[in-house]
């Protein structure tokens, strides 16, 4: 006996072999019962599949052309808008890389801080203000006592209070 | 006399006037049940239906006419349902796809189903056949669920099925015959 005959069986049920191939098969499945068995229930499933009711849920057609119509305008719509922007790429190109080297070289510069030192360094500065009025702040309590606000600067520190 | 498909594709490629829509009208149904058949989720069948008719308007002009225009426009809806599925919308289902498409773990999963009554007693009635089978072609690949689809529901030949999934007749008779061994080991083939 040959070969299964396989991936033909479906070609030969729908008469889609050459003669001489289809004649192979035919002398097969006279000697293979399980080739008989597998053409039989082939050809049930292949009924059934071509008779089975459409399982795809229902769609209002009228909907699907208005929303493929908006689809297309669309579509349309930016392809018209970038032609118009094809312009700019190598100008907006360029900006954005003379922005980068500037940035580099006025903010960071060469051998400058890296940016998590510069950061670290601003951050700093910020807290030692902070400090610094929290340090003062009898002075800054009292300053709505001053008339003449010139005498500010003059003023010595406060002496330090003490709690009765 | 009505117009070919195909004379209606070089005009929409010419921009006329009510070709696009005399198109759409006659395919959009074939176009929403294929593309079902592969993602099996309405709004994605619809999207790419939609997709494949706005690919058909853009590039009429690329119909050469030699093959069908079905064919032809059939290759580029399986291409958007592919497209989209790459793109992964639709990812939960696709889990699923990514099992069946290993062949192996899909016949491991299709053994593990019950297998189909032998008592005539216990018979299902033909709505339940029908839906049971329907529920089976699920459990197969997107290759294999389009093959199907377009053979057995378009009454596409093996031939037009693999210029539309762009692949040789000998791949789309495995897909076909796995499908078929597949269904048959989880509904049974004569009832």
């Amino acid at each position: 006996m040959t070969a299964h005959p396989a991936d033909r069986l479906l070609p030969y049920l729908r008469g889609e072999l050459a003669a001489a191939e289809r004649a192979a098969i035919d002398t097969h499945l006279a000697a293979c019962a399980e080739c008989r068995d597998t053409v039989r229930d082939f050809a049930a499933l292949a009924e059934r599949l071509a008779r089975a009711p459409e399982p795809a849920p229902p769609l209002h057609w009228g909907a699907f052309r208005a929303q493929l119509r908006d689809k297309l305008e669309r579509r349309q719509r930016p392809a018209a808008a970038g032609r118009r922007w094809s312009l700019w790429p190598v100008p907006a190109t360029l900006a954005a890389g003379l922005a980068a080297v500037l940035l580099y070289l006025g903010v960071l510069g060469p051998g400058g801080l890296t940016p998590v030192g510069k950061q670290a360094t601003l951050e700093g500065q910020v807290l030692d203000g902070r400090l610094d009025v929290v340090s003062q702040l009898d002075l800054v309590q009292n300053l709505d006592l001053f008339e003449d606000f010139d005498d500010i600067d003059r003023l010595d520190p406060p002496a330090p209070r003490h709690e009765s | 006399m009505e117009q070919s498909d195909e004379a209606l594709c070089r005009d929409v490629a010419n921009r006329e006037p009510g070709a696009f829509d005399l198109l759409v009208e006659r395919y959009q149904e074939r176009a929403y049940r294929i593309a079902w058949s592969i993602v099996r989720d309405r709004e994605e069948a619809k999207d790419c239906a939609q997709e494949a008719f706005i690919r058909l308007h853009e590039g009429a002009g690329s119909f050469a006419g030699q093959a069908k225009f079905s064919t032809w426009f059939y290759r580029i809806l399986v291409n958007c349902c592919l497209d989209n599925r790459r793109r992964g919308r639709g990812w939960r289902r696709l889990l699923v796809w990514r099992d069946a498409e290993d062949e192996e773990s899909a016949g491991d999963l299709i053994e593990r189903q019950p297998a189909p009554p032998d008592d005539p007693g216990e018979r299902m009635d033909e709505d339940q056949q029908m839906s049971r089978i329907w529920k089976a072609v699920e459990t197969l690949s997107p290759q294999q669920r389009a093959a199907v689809t377009l053979q057995y529901r378009e009454g596409l030949a093996t031939k037009e099925i693999a210029s539309v999934l762009n692949t040789s007749e000998a791949t789309v008779r495995v897909h076909l015959h796995r499908a078929f061994a597949a269904l048959r080991r989880r509904v049974g083939g004569t009832r």
